[in-house]
């Protein structure tokens, strides 16, 4: 196989590798039909030297082979593309149907959730009574066995608090905590 | 009154005809603003005063602009719940954005929460309920860049990215929602653009 290196005139060089590439492409097919192809005098070099084949005897395989190959994006995605996947439907956000008004303070609730200013509202209470129980036994493990009762202003214990641990808590019983 | 209308407009640029020889020039009209202090364009736009409207023209709308800037938060992110409150009414928008996960759900409950008081005090909106969501949009705000460090020495830039949020609230019912497009209605859109375009260079 013969290559032929054109001379050395740059604008000639041009020309001659664009009509070697229309004939190498079949797009300039009289050329060999006739005379011989207008070149003018170069270089021919042997073939093998410069268009080395593929190393024949096995041995080790290359690094290029043994190489596990991954995925990798071919082409980068447009922005129409990525609004299409980003805006899908099954993206957004849905709206929830679930959502009541809570019937003791009119704050909105989930049906499934307690209402979080109820919530928030008994939760306060507790902690001061878990305050004045802290200082009623007045340390850590001094739970008593006994059941705890809390009562409110003006409020007396009862038969059925007998025996029952009473912490005191100076204000008026709020209307929710019910009293057995 | 036109030609007097563009010498109006002309005449504030000569400052010697508005002002008398031998005063000071008044600093108050001057706008100095540095970059901390710019005002953007959507708080511009509730400045917008309509000319009084004629006794036959319907009552326009209330419209009321409010924005937050630098919110920390990613935008596409935001995006999902400003595309949530679009065309909702105020309550119905508060309701939802109260019982979501998301962070940007409590921001733009305190933006919608804010707009709402404006335009009970400011913009002469009568009942509070009575606004619906326009407009809800975010934007990009001033990005930062910074190192993260991951093992063995090695480390990546990351972007500390924040965004703005822009909501328009109109006085009224909320518009009812557009009937989706079927395949009918493509089909004959389609059959009607055909139809209207014209041979040129015939007969």
């Amino acid at each position: 196989l013969l290559v032929l290196v054109p001379s050395p005139l740059p604008r000639l060089r041009a020309l001659l590798q664009r009509c070697w590439g229309r004939l190498e492409r079949g797009l300039w097919p009289g050329v060999f039909g006739g005379q011989s192809p207008p070149w003018g005098p170069a270089l021919a070099v042997q073939g093998p030297a410069l268009v080395p084949q593929g190393i024949s005897d096995t041995g080790t395989p290359s690094l290029l082979e043994s190489v596990v190959w991954m995925a990798a994006p071919k082409q980068r995605r447009t922005i129409e593309v990525n609004r299409c996947r980003r805006r899908n439907p099954s993206k957004l956000i849905e709206i929830k149907r679930n959502i009541d008004v809570c019937p003791e303070c009119g704050n909105l609730k989930q049906k499934h959730v307690l209402c979080g200013y109820c919530y928030a509202k008994v939760k306060e209470e507790t902690r001061l009574i878990r305050m004045e129980i802290y200082k009623k036994e007045g340390g850590p493990f001094n739970a008593p066995a006994v059941e705890t009762v809390v009562l409110y202003e003006g409020e007396k214990p009862t038969e059925k608090d007998e025996g029952k641990r009473i912490i005191e808590r100076a204000k008026k019983r709020p209307s929710w905590f019910v009293q057995n | 009154s036109g030609a007097a209308w563009a010498r109006g407009l002309l005449s504030w640029a000569r400052p010697e005809r508005w002002l008398p020889s031998g005063s000071l020039f008044p600093l108050s009209c001057l706008h100095t603003s540095t970059s901390l202090q710019r005002i953007g364009k959507w708080e511009k736009k509730n400045r917008i005063v309509y000319p009084p409207q004629l006794p036959g023209e319907p009552r326009r709308p209330a419209e009321i602009y409010h924005c937050r800037r630098e919110i920390k938060y990613s935008k596409d992110k935001m995006w999902y719940l400003a595309k949530l409150i679009k065309g909702m009414s105020i309550d119905q928008a508060l309701a939802q954005l109260e019982f979501s996960d998301k962070k940007g759900a409590k921001v733009i409950k305190e933006v919608l929460l804010e707009a709402q008081e404006m335009a009970v005090r400011k913009h002469n909106v009568e009942f509070k309920s009575n606004l619906h969501i326009a407009e809800s949009q975010t934007g990009r705000g001033r990005y930062v860049k910074r190192l993260r460090c991951h093992g063995k020495g090695m480390f990546g830039m990351m972007k500390i990215s924040r965004c703005h949020y822009f909501v328009k609230l109109v006085e009224g019912p909320p518009p009812p929602p557009e009937p989706p497009r079927t395949g009918f209605e493509q089909a004959k859109e389609y059959v009607q653009q055909l139809r209207n375009r014209t041979l040129v260079h015939t007969l």
